[in-house]
């Protein structure tokens, strides 16, 4: 006879944001409505870039790491930063030795990209024959898994997904699926990235799915749902989050910020770029239904909604024909919207933005949504500013190139 | 740059070990120099002083030795 599934406690949060490294002080940003995009620019002749962005000025390494990032990428800098508040907020102690109930199940869609990119300019532009002997070690795409495995002593299963811009909420739903079947223990998950590399950058703007600054300027070019919608914004950042066996982080006493309750995952196994409605249609089906909710239940939905042409319209069907009757009084926002496009690690830093709606009883806006898309209607879609409203659980929508979909629902940590 | 200041140097900008704790007598595992790190020292050595290290060193265990390998090679050394 198989044991019933184990329930998930969410017990720490952390991020690395354009803020800050402050979880209250990034949501508060997002409910009043305000865009860290800015121009980013950078001075180096034909290869310079110029583009709206989200960039971290404030991220500090040596002071949020200390003196270990010598050895680590940006990306695994902000990974372990953000794993830091996480854990802190946890109260969980660290083991002596590797405790082997405690995995780590990390998001990362380009790693290590700056550290090869500086390798290429250091051979290609200024002619040497090679790069320093860290460079592997800080590239590999598990790199901040390790570190993050190595300092908090967890000796559980190490593991590092990379499905594009899902990477993060497969991450944690992975993490979900391991502890609700007793696998493990606890887990630190999440995800990080910093994909400002040239050759990132130039990739994306051959896509042309990149947004311009246009005339509104670089705080108002990402604007998902809106019929003026240009394309997505690139950001860096990072976001983690402790989930717990819900029985062990009662037994310690722990506060329970959220229930993770359910996760989809589903790939449109039709095209490498062009989303399906079915594909995420039945990967947030899989995740309500993993939850044992109804449409009804869900009051706030964080939707994908980057902004592009393709994809907006395409989400917005997914999920009126998910919700139905209910779909009209769902509220709906794209947070990217204000804090860009994260890439690998988007998932993770939206499903903090759930866990904080939820914690707040509040619901961050889609910012410069001033004219709707005809084909985004249906959905309350919350504009401007963040509006106060009790909510029980949320959805959150991570779809990515390739085909991925990644769902996750949170709730209320009610009951026993 | 002597090669003792050199090995603070990186001691110090790639861990949380005291500056002072680098003495010749200590052992590099025990400063944070494992053999990775062994590595991007010698690189660093490398970089600065333009002398390629040969493939066969051997392996240093304590600060010292590697002093004394780094001496030898150094610019200007008799052998």
């Amino acid at each position: 006879m198989s044991k019933a599934p184990r329930r998930v406690a969410i017990t720490g949060l952390g991020v690395v944001s354009p803020w800050g490294s402050d979880v209250d002080g990034f949501f508060d940003r997002l409910l009043a409505g305000q865009s860290a995009i800015r121009h980013y620019t950078t001075d180096d002749g034909h290869l310079s870039m110029s583009m709206p962005a989200v960039h971290c000025p404030e991220f500090d390494a040596a002071r949020e790491v200390g003196r270990a990032s010598a050895a680590m990428d940006r990306s695994a800098q902000m990974s372990f930063a953000a794993s830091s508040q996480a854990w802190r907020q946890s109260g969980l102690p660290i083991s002596e030795q590797p405790d082997r109930g405690a995995a780590v199940y990390w998001g990362t869609a380009l790693a290590g990209t700056l550290t090869y990119e500086q390798g290429y300019r250091e051979m290609l532009l200024k002619g040497r024959e090679r790069v320093p002997p860290l460079s592997l070690i800080l590239g590999m795409n598990n790199a901040a898994a390790s570190h993050l495995a190595i300092h908090f002593r967890l000796g559980g299963p190490c593991l590092t997904y990379t499905i594009a811009c899902a990477s993060a909420a497969a991450a944690i739903g992975e993490a979900w699926q391991a502890i609700r079947d007793g696998r493990c223990r606890m887990a630190l998950t999440g995800g990080a990235d910093s994909p400002m590399s040239l050759a990132v950058v130039r990739a994306w703007e051959a896509l042309r799915v990149l947004a311009p600054l246009g005339e509104r300027g670089a705080e108002a070019a990402c604007r998902p749902f809106s019929s003026d919608r240009a394309g997505l914004v690139l950001a860096e950042g990072a976001a983690a989050l402790v989930l717990e066996d819900w029985e062990h982080a009662r037994a310690r006493g722990a506060e329970i910020l959220a229930e993770l309750a359910g996760y989809g995952s589903t790939c449109d196994a039709s095209h490498l770029v062009k989303p399906s409605a079915d594909g995420q249609y039945d990967a947030m089906n899989q995740a309500l239904a993993n939850a044992a909710l109804a449409p009804a239940d869900i009051d706030y939905l964080n939707a994908h909604g980057t902004a592009t042409r393709e994809g907006d319209p395409i989400e917005i069907e997914a999920v009126r024909r998910l919700y139905g009757a209910h779909a009209a009084g769902l509220a709906v926002s794209a947070t990217k919207s204000m804090h860009g496009h994260l890439m690998g690690a988007t998932g993770a830093t939206e499903a903090v933005v759930c866990v904080q709606a939820l914690r707040r009883n509040a619901i961050p806006p889609t910012a410069h949504l001033e004219r709707l898309e005809p084909a985004c209607e249906g959905v309350e879609h919350i504009r401007g500013h963040g509006v106060e409203r009790t909510i029980r659980a949320c959805m959150s929508n991570s779809f990515a190139f390739g085909g991925s979909n990644s769902v996750l629902v949170i709730r209320q940590p009610s009951g026993d | 740059m002597d090669a003792l200041t050199l090995i603070r140097d990186f001691v110090c900008s790639h861990s949380e070990i005291d500056r002072e704790k680098v003495v010749p007598e200590a052992v590099l595992a025990e400063v944070g120099i494992d053999s990775l790190m062994l590595l991007e020292v010698m690189f660093e050595y490398e970089e600065k002083t333009g002398v390629k290290l040969p493939e066969d060193l051997p392996t240093p265990v304590t600060v010292q030795d590697l002093i004394d390998q780094l001496d030898r090679l150094a610019p200007g050394s008799a052998s």
